[in-house]
């Protein structure tokens, strides 16, 4: 049917690319102590890139069966559209494999609500006065993308994930410790006690409350903190803001912009790493790269439309769901691990902060290297370890001078914040702002 | 349709069960730069049964109407398997099962305004902004969607429900070397597409302000007294009260019920909050909520002292207090949880902006926002655009303010209201629960707060 419909369409348009995707998935959730919600669901979708007159017209429906209608309209946008200025993906195989885990197409609610119920017979065990949350879900989709350039490939993926909370809620005191982690393959149930168990721990100690006065100290990064330390730099080799000279880092590949300690991977195949794929979401296969070698710029995240804006060549990084159209995007970001043990990093963060949550970052600046936010759990560290949490402190840094100039040390140990896999940095000189 | 799901809902074999179906129509437009990068039609199709067994839900999604009988199934056997295991109860407040119908009231429908009117619309906008001296780029978009829910229940409700919704939100961008300068100008409506008509002063000031905003020093950080324009504070009251509010966040955490107490002091006298579906035209309008409860307005705190909360039926049902149509949901593929509509500070007894300067020292007047986030007890908001305020003043433009505080003490530090109350919609939406973006609305007078930290230099 498949066929019938490309040879119908490639009469039609002067180029295309089909995009249609299916899913299954499961989800337990336990919020405030109790389980609140088992959602299964299905969805499916086809998305249209239509050429039309030399311009680019795009539909989506979430109806697999209207395929024909989704292509009328992506015809009918045509007219309107960009110029098709590059071209869509031509034939190519990815000579890699990707795990797919066939349990987590066989999730089983009971056994998942039990885990849940674990989960929160952990936390209070620890902490009896937190609050338990716990959501543990996957599922299996399927992909495929055609287009009239030859290329088809089709990749099934498989994901799993977990998120443990502790929470607490007095005036003054508001609190929530969590761990979570998604991957490809099927998660056991003790990491997902353990992470229960460390969320549970971590309460404990932010409920002791340390004095703490603005101004300049050593910050240690958590990796879940970092991560928002690192989105001025995701910005800024996002090929949109390149294409349009938004960033700052046009002019400046090969360049070294940072402490040469950092060294930023793309990776779409990291064995745990959630995101990624053998293809991106234009149907070009992924490779490795480098994006930041030893503080070099070495890498820009291109989509075929802003790899052709820019004169580069396509680095297959295009994201995007079966319902929009492809932005350039990182699959799992590996930030090189440091020579450091955290253990001493902690040491000579005496008398500064260990920061593990920021909030309201991504309203800041980030093309400008600007990360603005409340530091909504950060501890203050004395002696090498972390003491107690302050309160009602902001911090306002530029990433781009932070991690240029100010790296004391990187941490030898990582661990996955989402799709970034990052370990523990400690920089000096910054400022915070406390109430 | 309602006498086939009635029945399907009423048989389903649950204590309560709810089928509710999406056929929505959208239309996009997105310039970056001087392209126009994205033109779009879609059509999002797909229903969800949600099912209520021993007190414990089950929750399907699909998009094959065809197997809505399975689905049912699957549905109440989720339900099922959880009411075995789970220890805690889930209660629906009772209510009137509705029958009713929503059709759509426009002024100006934008399915009636050809693509090409809309393209040479918003592209000369975008154009306008690119032409201003010192912009270096810009990005603008724009949507409109119709929607279709038909919504019935195992009780006997039936809603069938016609929505439009609409939104616009262009930015300027200002490059310099190393210093980026930014400022933006949106719209939104439910009911009117002549709304995005005649706005070009809009764009060139965002232009204008990009380019001010690029020269302009880093504020100092540290505790000032600040001045919030109606944009940024309705941002406020949304993030930092708002989502405090909602129902979710209380029923089932007594400490939450200690911190909300009703009939509690939260702020000065002339302190008024509250949130609606009934400003009809704003895109927090909404005449049900999607478990077919009338919307109504809900006040929050009524002279400074806590006096309601957002409701769904379950949550309502859990405190034994009234719901309140607050009920939503992003689309098909989620339930319905406790979200806001229009959420609003009144207007208070002190003038101008001018009569709320006069006071002040040293302080930061803040406009606009990009945003904001809050985990209930914190929030932080970075200002669209920023000035100074000396003895009593605006003085020098500032950038890059981010404001930080904690809800409670802010509140409380709200030293003035103005009564110039003012709603302005954009593009832009809610985000909880992995629900992002539901269209609500903010509205609010200038409010000037006192002790609020600003990250800065």
């Amino acid at each position: 049917m498949v066929g019938d419909f490309t040879r119908q369409l490639s009469k039609r348009a002067d180029a295309f690319e089909t995009f249609s995707a299916t899913g299954e998935s499961l989800r337990v959730q336990f919020e405030n102590d109790r389980l609140t919600e088992i959602r299964q669901g299905e969805s499916s979708g086809v998305g249209i890139r239509a050429v039309k007159q030399g311009k680019i017209g795009f539909s989506y429906s979430s109806k697999a069966d209207e395929i024909d209608d989704t292509a009328e309209a992506a015809l009918r946008m045509a007219p309107f559209g960009k110029p098709y200025a590059f071209q869509f993906a031509g034939e190519a195989r990815s000579p890699h494999t990707r795990v797919f885990d066939e349990r987590c197409s066989k999730l089983d609610v009971e056994k998942m609500v039990r885990l849940g119920t674990r989960v929160r017979e952990v936390i209070k065990s620890v902490a009896p006065e937190a609050m338990a949350e716990c959501t543990v879900g996957g599922g299996v989709s399927s992909s495929r993308i055609v287009t009239s350039n030859g290329q088809e490939c089709h990749e099934r993926e498989s994901e799993y994930g977990y998120m443990v909370a502790a929470k607490f809620a007095e005036e003054g005191n508001f609190l929530s410790t969590y761990r979570y982690r998604g991957g490809n393959q099927y998660i056991g149930d003790d990491e997902v006690l353990a992470a229960a168990r460390e969320a549970a721990e971590e309460f404990r100690l932010a409920r002791t409350v340390a004095p703490f006065a603005a101004g300049t100290c050593r910050v240690l990064f958590a990796p879940t903190a970092l991560s928002d330390i690192l989105m001025p730099i995701g910005a800024s080799v996002n090929g949109i803001n390149i294409a349009r000279k938004t960033s700052r880092f046009v002019e400046a590949m090969g360049q070294k912009l940072f402490d040469e300690r950092l060294t930023l991977l793309d990776d779409p195949w990291h064995e745990q790493g959630p995101a990624g794929g053998l293809y991106d979401g234009e149907g070009v296969v992924t490779r490795q790269r480098a994006i930041i070698e030893k503080g070099v710029l070495k890498g820009f995240l291109h989509t075929l439309s802003t790899a052709q804006m820019c004169g580069h060549q396509p680095t297959g990084n295009a994201a995007r769901a079966v319902s929009s159209q492809p932005m350039p995007g990182a699959h799992n970001t590996v930030m090189a691990a440091g020579n450091d043990a955290l253990a001493d990093l902690y040491k000579q963060a005496e008398g500064g902060l260990c920061i593990s949550q920021l909030l309201g970052t991504f309203t800041s600046n980030f093309l400008a290297g600007q990360v603005s936010g409340n530091i909504s759990l950060g501890y203050l560290v004395k002696e090498g370890r972390r003491v107690g949490r302050v309160k009602n402190c902001a911090l306002n840094v530029n990433s781009f001078d932070l991690l240029k100039s100010r790296i004391v040390g990187i941490s030898r140990e990582r661990e996955w914040v989402g799709s970034e896999y990052l370990p523990w940095l400690l920089v000096e000189g910054v400022t915070i702002s406390a109430r | 349709m309602k006498e086939q799901l009635i029945p399907l809902a009423a048989k389903a074999g649950a204590d309560y069960c709810e089928i509710r179906l999406e056929d929505s129509w959208q239309t996009s437009l997105a310039y970056q730069g001087p392209d126009l990068e994205n033109v779009q039609e879609s059509h999002i199709y797909g229903g969800n049964v949600r099912a209520l067994v021993n007190g414990c839900w089950g929750f399907v999604t699909f998009n094959n109407l065809d197997q809505i009988e399975a689905r049912v199934r699957e549905a109440v056997a989720n339900a099922r398997a959880a009411s075995k295991l789970a220890s805690d109860r889930s209660i629906l407040a009772q209510v009137k099962p509705t029958q009713s119908e929503v059709k759509l009231d426009l002024k100006l429908d934008p399915r009636k305004v050809p693509l090409k009117e809309k393209i040479d619309l918003f592209g000369a906008y975008n154009q306008r902004m690119l032409a201003a001296k010192g912009v270096t780029s810009t990005n603008l978009r724009y949507f409109d969607k119709f929607s279709r829910t038909r919504f019935a229940s195992s009780e006997g409700a039936w809603l069938d429900r016609e929505e439009m919704d609409m939104g616009m939100g262009g930015s300027a961008i200002a490059r310099q070397g190393e210093v980026t300068g930014r400022a933006s100008a949106s719209e939104g409506s439910r009911t009117d597409f002549s709304v995005f008509r005649n706005l070009n002063a809009r764009f060139d000031d965002a232009a204008r302000t990009a380019v001010e905003s690029m020269n302009a020093p880093v504020v100092k950080g540290g505790a000032y007294t600040v001045i919030c324009d109606p944009h940024l504070a309705g941002v406020f009251v949304h993030e930092a009260f708002g989502h405090l509010s909602e129902g979710d966040n209380v029923a089932d955490d007594a400490r939450m019920q200690e911190v909300l107490k009703l009939g509690r002091r939260f702020g000065e006298n002339y302190l008024n909050i509250w949130d609606t579906g009934q400003d009809k035209g704003l895109r927090g309008y909404l005449a049900f909520d999607d478990e077919g409860v009338p919307t109504e307005k809900t006040m929050l705190i009524e002279n400074g002292v806590l006096v309601g909360r957002l409701h769904s039926r379950e949550t309502a049902g859990r405190m034994k207090e009234r719901p309140t149509g607050n009920a939503r949901a992003i689309s098909y593929r989620f339930p319905p949880i406790p979200r806001m509509r229009n959420t609003c500070i009144g207007n208070g007894p002190h003038g101008k902006l001018e009569d709320l300067l006069r006071d002040v020292k040293l302080g930061v007047y803040a406009l606009d926002a990009y945003g904001g986030q809050t985990n209930g007890e914190l929030f932080t908001f970075t200002a669209g655009q920023a000035f100074m305020i000396r003895d009593g003043k605006l003085a020098e433009r500032v950038r890059d303010v981010t404001l930080s505080g904690n809800v409670f003490d802010t509140l409380r530090n709200i030293t003035g209201i103005a009564g110039d109350y003012h709603v302005q919609d954009g593009a832009g939406g809610c985000g909880k629960g992995g629900q992002m973006p539901l269209p609500v609305s903010h509205g609010s007078p200038h409010i000037r707060i006192k002790d609020v930290v600003i990250g800065g230099q």
